[in-house]
């Protein structure tokens, strides 16, 4: 009965079997494909297809002192949330919300009628107040949620701001400390997974997924928020008694290159950043302004010629005729009219610049750039602090005579603070440069998980223990007896030295423009704080620049000393030294200076002006006659 | 009860019964949430199916015990009444539009696709016009090719390019099988390639529009949302799915995952294994098919079988290369286990056709 189907038309039969087994073959090699080699992107894409995820945020990581004290922490601050499929009545709940919330109802309208699960209504119901939150939620409007969520909270307002920085709109760190640990600091938020439908009706017999997050790691400053708030105390005081441009101070552990306090002003409100300009929020001026350091340089030089046996400090002396030739160049000395004869230990408490020079030529040019950079100059301090500048020293092939001299008492080269507390410390600690740092450690305050540990890094030995002993006692000194004078504080062994700086801009002096710093220690004998201070252009002065910065330093110290636990010690030098008891001066001879000169010169006294004019006519106590450091000059004015 | 002896009739009938039943499990898993969220009932199209699946079976059965099968005035008659079906669709109060198609008629609580009962008489009545074919020139095909391209023009009207473009590549197969000289099919290709080549040149955007309609991502809200769906249903199956019921995509992501698309929710539940054991099942069928069309007893019977079975063939990887992404969204379900009464119905009646023409 077959049907005698002819050879031919069996093979186009077995074509089409073999068409289809293609075919199939084909199907199953995109399924293996879809299956194994795209199966994380398409998984990927249907898990963003089926997101139905509710987000609880986690508190962003604290931000504590080295006692563990509140800088930075968090509020809760609820975002509202609104699901689009459990309202049916859209236009009415926005018109009830947008009265609570404020805003405008047909924005609102267009933001809730999203064809999505979840609406974050951005930004005006982001970050609500509590208060607030709980008054929206007793409106009951469905579909509506109130979501945890915070905001950083400073209990301490503007106190550190330019250093600790801010966070911005999604709670990322912009600046600061706060930008630079942004990674540990970050949460990660917890999330109610909701099984759905597509159109966000949750699905029976399936249990919702809870994804837990986590807090941020909370980062510990050395940062010690007693002296933090006296520094800040003290700086904006100065700053309003002077009007200054700026101001800036930094303290520092000398034994461990901890840094205790770091403060920039004009300051800010880390909430109110968009009121500044970015210069104020972005930079940190301890680190990041470079300027001439002037006399508070010296003690670089005095360190390098002690430790090169190139001086006995009360047994050398020295002629200043009140100025200095080299190479044809005449360097004055402040005191136009010079210091006459002195011992070395009297050039260093009078300041006096062709002394220095002295001691400078006396090391040598190579030798004296060689301790300028074991010091720490020329390059960052590695403070890990953002914005940290290099700032400029004399390069090989413009290092002449000249720059050589003029570098041994501070002036034409450019350092940050951080470079002069770095040296300083190291100065006085025992020769140790220690490389400073801001972060004691990064850890996780539930687990007490430490994830990053500082300790201390000894970079180098610079000068020898004896060395550094003299300098200590040299700095004293001048606290004691010379043009530091006014730092000084009767239960409180303080060493240190002025430094006066004209403020040059793009490489030229700038007339009327100071930068008055002050670096001090304390205790002297066994330094367990290092305190720089700078004041930025302050106005109208018409004082001796050793006046203005030396008081605020020598404040700070004796108010932080017992959060420091430094012992009171009434054993100082007026008693231990040979040199000890003389606390009186011999008045400068100021008649023919100019009224806006008078700043430059490092001397403690007093100055009470009369008569008006700009040039000083006469003075008195006269020329040489015999002053105590806390008195009084009276300088008369005329044309 | 006509008598089942031969082999591959054993194997034919058993395979399609198997993957019925497979539809059943899979039409009961994919449209339940559907149903309960449409029709408020979880069931509705698990019980129908069973309805449809009944009835397209004893139709079979029916099929089997009909005598005019070999009559060429038979198929003739049901060319032309299928004809006159199509039409039926334009009178007002019968035919329905559905998904923008006017192409169903309703009856008593029953809708019918006249173009799915087409696609069947067309085979019929073309298997015995080859069967008296003199010779294998190409002019004495003209015929043959006119009775596809009337009604399969018509289906295209309506508009349902699926079902058109079904009827004619399963009618060219036939043709093809019954000694349609090759050189036609290398014109029509070279035809094709130069008009498509010509087209592209003259307007370059045009390879970018159709490289857009195939690729559903170009358009992932709107033309390509159904194929982008599924996509993301296959995808993560991986080796072995989530397991029978354990869709994700059938809670409203895919719509109407028990008809066109239900290939998708088998390979999400069943993963690769399982897409690996329906594809064998249909390659299978059509190769038992096969061999009942060349061992059939008279060439009528050859040709309706190789004709209706080379159009189901089609069917089956036309709606699996949809799902997998391989074609555009055409609409054509997939024979045995899309859910639709037309649709299971048809392809039980071309089950009972070929076991009756490999009869006698």
């Amino acid at each position: 009965m077959k049907a005698g189907v002819p050879f031919k038309l069996k093979i186009r039969v077995r074509t089409m079997i073999l068409l289809f087994l293609c075919l199939g073959v084909a199907s199953l090699g995109k399924l293996v494909f879809m299956q194994f080699f795209q199966y994380e992107w398409l998984t990927l894409k249907a898990e963003e297809n089926w997101d139905r995820e509710i987000p609880f945020s986690q508190t962003r990581g604290n931000i504590r002192d080295r006692d563990g004290e509140l800088i930075v922490g968090n509020k809760l601050a609820p975002t509202l949330y609104f699901m689009p499929a459990q309202n049916n009545d859209v236009e009415s709940a926005a018109a009830t919300l947008s009265k609570a919330l404020n805003m405008d109802e047909k924005k609102l309208i267009e933001q809730m009628s999203k064809k999505t699960f979840l609406v974050k209504l951005a930004p005006e119901g982001k970050n609500i107040e509590l208060a607030k939150a709980i008054e929206i939620q007793s409106l009951q409007i469905p579909g509506l949620y109130t979501g945890v969520d915070y905001v950083r909270d400073y209990p301490n307002d503007d106190l550190l701001s330019r250093f600790i920085g801010f966070t911005g709109y999604d709670h990322e760190g912009l600046a600061g400390i706060e930008y630079q640990y942004n990674k540990y600091l970050t949460s990660t938020e917890s999330t109610l997974r909701l099984f759905t439908d597509a159109k966000g009706s949750s699905l029976p017999h399936v249990n919702d997924g809870w994804e837990e997050g986590s807090d941020g790691a909370s980062v510990e400053l050395t940062i010690d928020l007693n002296v933090q708030q006296i520094v800040e105390r003290a700086l904006s005081q100065a700053m309003e008694k002077y009007e200054a441009e700026q101001a800036m101070a930094i303290a520092m552990n000398p034994k461990t290159g901890a840094i205790l306090s770091i403060a920039s002003f004009p300051t800010f409100h880390p909430l109110e950043y968009d009121k500044v300009s970015p210069s104020v929020y972005n930079q940190n001026l301890p680190v990041s302004m470079t300027f001439e350091p002037g006399s508070t340089f010296k003690i670089i030089t005095l360190a390098a010629a002690l430790e090169e046996g190139k001086v006995d400090l009360q047994k050398d002396s020295f002629f200043d005729p009140g100025y200095s030739i080299v190479e044809g160049t005449r360097l004055r000395c402040w005191q136009r009219r010079g210091h006459g004869q002195q011992t070395f230990l009297e050039v260093v408490e009078n300041s006096c610049n062709p002394g220095f020079i002295e001691l400078g030529q006396r090391v040598g040019r190579d030798k004296l750039a060689s301790y300028i950079r074991d010091f720490g100059f020329g390059k960052k301090t590695g403070s890990s602090i953002a914005g940290e500048s290099t700032g400029i020293l004399f390069s090989e092939e413009s290092y002449g005579p000249v720059e050589h001299a003029t570098t041994s008492f501070g002036q034409g080269i450019s350092v940050t603070p951080i470079q002069q507390v770095q040296a300083v410390s190291a100065a006085v600690n025992g020769g140790k440069l220690f490389q400073p740092y801001v972060v004691n450690r990064i850890y996780n305050e539930q687990t007490n998980e430490v994830i990053i540990e500082n300790k201390p890094t000894e970079v180098r030995q610079v000068i020898s223990e004896e060395t550094s002993k003299t300098v200590r006692e040299t700095l004293e000194s001048v606290v004691a007896n010379g043009s530091g004078r006014n730092a000084f504080r009767d239960t409180m062994r303080i060493g240190g030295k002025t430094g006066t700086a004209q403020k040059a801009v793009n490489g030229r002096y700038v007339d009327g423009q100071y930068i008055l710093s002050f670096i001090g220690f304390a205790p002297a004998n066994d330094p367990e704080i290092v305190v720089y201070v700078a004041i930025d252009s302050p106005k109208h002065v018409v004082q001796f620049g050793g006046v203005i910065a030396a008081p605020i330093v020598g404040e700070i110290i004796e108010d932080s000393a017992p959060f420091l636990g430094l012992k009171t010690d009434t054993d100082q030098i007026e008693k231990e030294y040979r040199w000890g008891d003389r606390i009186e001066r011999r008045v400068p001879s100021l008649v023919g200076l100019e009224k806006n000169e008078i700043v430059m010169i490092d001397e403690p006294f007093k100055i009470e002006w009369h008569g008006t004019g700009t040039k000083i006519v006469s003075q008195i106590p006269k020329t040489d006659s015999l002053l105590s450091v806390d008195g009084t000059i009276h300088l008369y004015l005329g044309e | 009860m006509p008598k089942l002896s031969k082999k591959p009739t054993h194997v034919f009938l058993l395979t399609s019964l198997l993957i019925t039943v497979i539809g059943y499990f899979f039409v009961y898993s994919a449209g339940s949430y559907w149903g309960k969220v449409h029709y408020e009932e979880s069931l509705p199209f698990f019980w129908k199916q069973a309805l449809y699946g009944t009835i397209g079976m004893f139709c079979a059965w029916i099929i089997m015990k009909f005598p005019f099968i070999h009559f060429r005035k038979f198929w003739f008659g049901a060319y032309i009444f299928s004809i006159l079906l199509l039409f039926a669709v334009y009178i007002p109060g019968l035919g329905v539009v559905r998904n923008g198609s006017q192409s169903w008629i309703q009856l008593a609580g029953f809708s019918l696709q006249p173009a799915e009962f087409v696609k069947i008489s067309v085979m019929g009545y073309l298997a015995c016009i080859l069967a008296n074919l003199q010779n294998h020139k190409l002019k004495s095909f003209l015929g043959p090719i006119m009775v596809c391209l009337v009604p399969a023009g018509i289906i295209m009207v309506q508009p349902d390019f699926g079902s058109a473009f079904l009827l004619i590549i399963g009618a060219f197969s036939l043709l093809f099988i019954a000694g349609l000289p090759i050189r036609f099919f290398i014109s029509i290709g070279v035809l094709g390639m130069a008009g498509l080549i010509g087209l592209i040149i003259s307007a370059p955007y045009r390879l970018k529009r159709i490289s857009a309609f195939l690729d559903p991502w170009s358009d992932p809200l709107n033309s390509g949302f159904q194929g982008i769906q599924s996509l993301l249903a296959i995808g993560p199956a991986g080796l072995f799915g989530h397991g029978f019921g354990q869709s994700r995509q059938k809670f409203l992501y895919l719509p109407e995952p028990q008809n066109d698309f239900i290939f998708s929710i088998i390979v999400e539940e069943m993963g690769f294994i399982g897409a690996f054991v329906l594809i064998s099942l249909f390659i299978l069928f059509l190769y038992t098919g096969y061999r009942l069309a060349v061992s059939a007893p008279t060439k009528v019977g050859f040709f309706a079988i190789a004709g209706l079975q080379s159009m189901i063939g089609f069917q089956i990887f036309l709606n699996i290369g949809v799902v997998i992404g391989l074609f555009p969204v055409t609409g054509v379900t997939l024979p045995f286990i899309s859910y639709g009464g037309s649709s299971l119905l048809s392809t039980w009646l071309i089950v009972g056709l070929i076991l009756r023409f490999s009869k006698d």
